[in-house]
């Protein structure tokens, strides 16, 4: 009953909507930044040969790749923090919550259920996202295969060749790694919801935490701090995308990935179980 | 009789600030009980306890035998609650949210829609609704499945002069036929007194009466005088220790105790004032409850 309820609640609230159609903005944003970049390195020539790293070829697996980086370090993550502050926080604020909680239905399957759905919504995002930029990569730029050299978004650390039939296997693979690593903000995200009265806050406050401890992460600075943060680990995707996966490390990257995912449920169902409702 | 409510010097704080204090009653099978008090005395407050929607900072309550905070699924099972105002899944269509949210068979939904009067827009989006049909849709969802408890928060806000009618046929028919025992906070006087066995007048998070309502009224009846000259009158009393208040041009109001009577005539014919009339006035029930909550300030 509780899954079907809130399903279609989710389904009717336009959430889903709203993020399909700012990452496919997103996406045409990205097609005419590197369109214009291209045409400027290549004076008025305008072709998709140059990317930021490398004046390698580039084509549109190049693009998607890029393109699904950027959005899953910056965008992804607001939506999953918009997810978590609408579960719990959302809730709360416009009264579902104590609608739902005057129901024989216990507070474990309610927040299990709710942070499930937020789960699955993630997921499917990631993978509806990272189909439709191989799409436009296909269909603006044309595929071949994918070539990646060490620069600033530290994609590879050496030069690396994937043929075209083997990176988008590796694609397929990003999908689950991604949205294993999306599953820690939107842990997160709940976590705080479970604090906050209202979605705002809540998500204002995730959204704000999340690019702290990003860019803390990104900070070669912080070395010693790094390993414990969530943010640390959740561009290990990017290593499905080596000639030859190291599967140690990222084992590794996942297994912190899923522990910091448990401690934030575990935090957050703590304080829902205790969370009253004024 | 086992008690379906069970109230016990129960106190909720909110930091500092104290909501409710000491507060107990009991709610037998089949009563309704109408709790009463001004804007802030408690009393939603009080509701969501009993909802397991907040803890006690202090004392107990036991909602069909359970202790809502911890076990509130159990409580639920039984009774239904509606608060005010409404809260609704404003995506969906009554339909829709009667049926996923109570998982009562098709029938029961068409039939409960039917009862509060919205079976014509039972399929609309319950964002397109109004105040009043959004109550009345909160009433429709605490009737399903029919409840041995129905607590009520301001049921009758928003509805029209006829929707209040049908509610009070509505909440008297479910005592009557399956002996539903209803709580239901009100500010409306008229309905306490069509509705409520017992009142509970809570004040600033004090229970300040408990008792029937000719109970609350009986302890506010005051003597009407008929006077001829009013100040005259006033001064004679006033020598006596009497407080009386002018009511028009020839009535004086003695709030209670009220002094011996032959004592009074005596008083006002040395002052030459002839007693015109006299008879003891019950308040209305607003009445009542202002001098209640106004006996409790301290």
């Amino acid at each position: 009953m509780i899954a079907g309820l809130e399903a279609l609640r989710l389904w009717r609230s336009r959430r889903p909507l709203v993020a399909l159609l700012a990452l496919l903005c997103f996406l045409v944003l990205m097609l005419v930044g590197f369109w214009t970049y291209a045409e400027s390195r290549t004076k008025g020539a305008a072709q998709f040969e140059y990317t930021y790293e490398n004046r390698s070829y580039f084509n549109g697996l190049t693009f998607a790749l890029y393109a699904f980086y950027f959005g899953f370090v910056l965008l992804l993550p607001i939506f999953a923090a918009i997810e978590g502050g609408a579960q719990i926080a959302g809730d709360s604020g416009g009264g579902a919550l104590t609608l739902l909680l005057t129901r024989p239905l216990s507070k474990t399957r309610l927040f299990f259920v709710k942070a499930g759905l937020a789960a699955l919504f993630s997921l499917l995002l990631t993978g509806m996202f990272l189909a439709v930029a191989l799409l436009i990569g296909l269909c603006a730029v044309g595929w071949g295969p994918l070539r990646l050299y060490p620069g600033v978004l530290q994609m590879t650390d050496t030069p690396q060749f994937l043929k075209r039939g083997e990176a988008l296997m590796r694609f397929a693979l990003a999908w689950p790694a991604a949205g294993l690593a999306l599953l820690a903000p939107l842990a997160f995200s709940l976590w705080i919801s479970s604090w906050a009265k209202s979605a705002v806050n809540a998500v204002g406050t995730a959204v704000a935490l999340y690019l702290v401890l990003h860019v803390i992460a990104e900070v070669h600075f912080f070395e010693d701090l790094r390993p414990w943060l969530f943010t640390s680990h959740t561009t290990y995707w990017r290593g499905l995308f080596a000639e030859r996966i190291d599967l140690r490390e990222m084992a590794r990257h996942a297994a912190a990935l899923v522990g910091f995912t448990a401690l934030f449920l575990a935090l957050a169902f703590r304080r829902f179980r205790r969370r009253e409702e004024t | 009789m086992v008690a379906l409510v069970e109230v016990k010097r129960l106190s909720k704080r909110f930091g500092a600030r104290a909501a409710l204090t000491d507060v107990s009653f009991a709610v037998a099978p089949g009563e309704i009980v109408a709790l009463v008090g001004a804007n802030g005395s408690g009393k939603s407050t009080l509701l969501r306890l009993m909802a397991g929607l907040l803890r006690p900072s202090a004392g107990t309550v036991s909602v069909l035998g359970h202790e809502p905070f911890t076990q509130r699924e159990e409580v639920m099972r039984d009774a239904r609650f509606a608060f005010a105002p409404p809260s609704l899944f404003d995506s969906l269509t009554a339909r829709e949210q009667l049926v996923r949210l109570t998982a009562s068979p098709s029938r029961s939904v068409d039939s409960a829609l039917a009862t509060v009067g919205l079976a014509e827009r039972a399929d609309d989006r319950v964002r397109t609704y109004s105040f009043g049909m959004r109550q009345r849709l909160a009433i429709a969802q605490a009737l399903l499945p029919p409840p041995r408890l129905l607590v009520l928060d301001e049921p009758s806000e928003g509805l029209d002069p006829a929707g209040v009618r049908e509610l009070r046929a509505l909440l008297l028919r479910l005592r009557a036929e399956c002996g539903v025992a209803i709580v239901l906070a009100s500010h409306l006087s008229s309905e306490v007194e069509s509705l409520a066995d017992r009142v509970v007048v809570l004040d600033s998070g004090r229970v300040v009466f408990a008792g029937s309502v000719a109970e609350l009224r009986a302890g506010g009846e005051r003597l009407v005088l008929g006077v001829a000259a009013m100040s005259a009158a006033r001064t004679a009393l006033a020598s006596a220790g009497i407080v009386a208040t002018p009511r028009g041009s020839t009535e004086l109001l003695l709030q209670p105790p009220v002094p011996d009577l032959t004592e009074m005539q005596a008083l006002l014919s040395q002052a030459g004032v002839e007693l015109l009339s006299y008879h003891v006035e019950t308040p209305s029930l607003e009445e009542a409850l202002l001098a209640r909550a106004a006996r409790a300030t301290p």
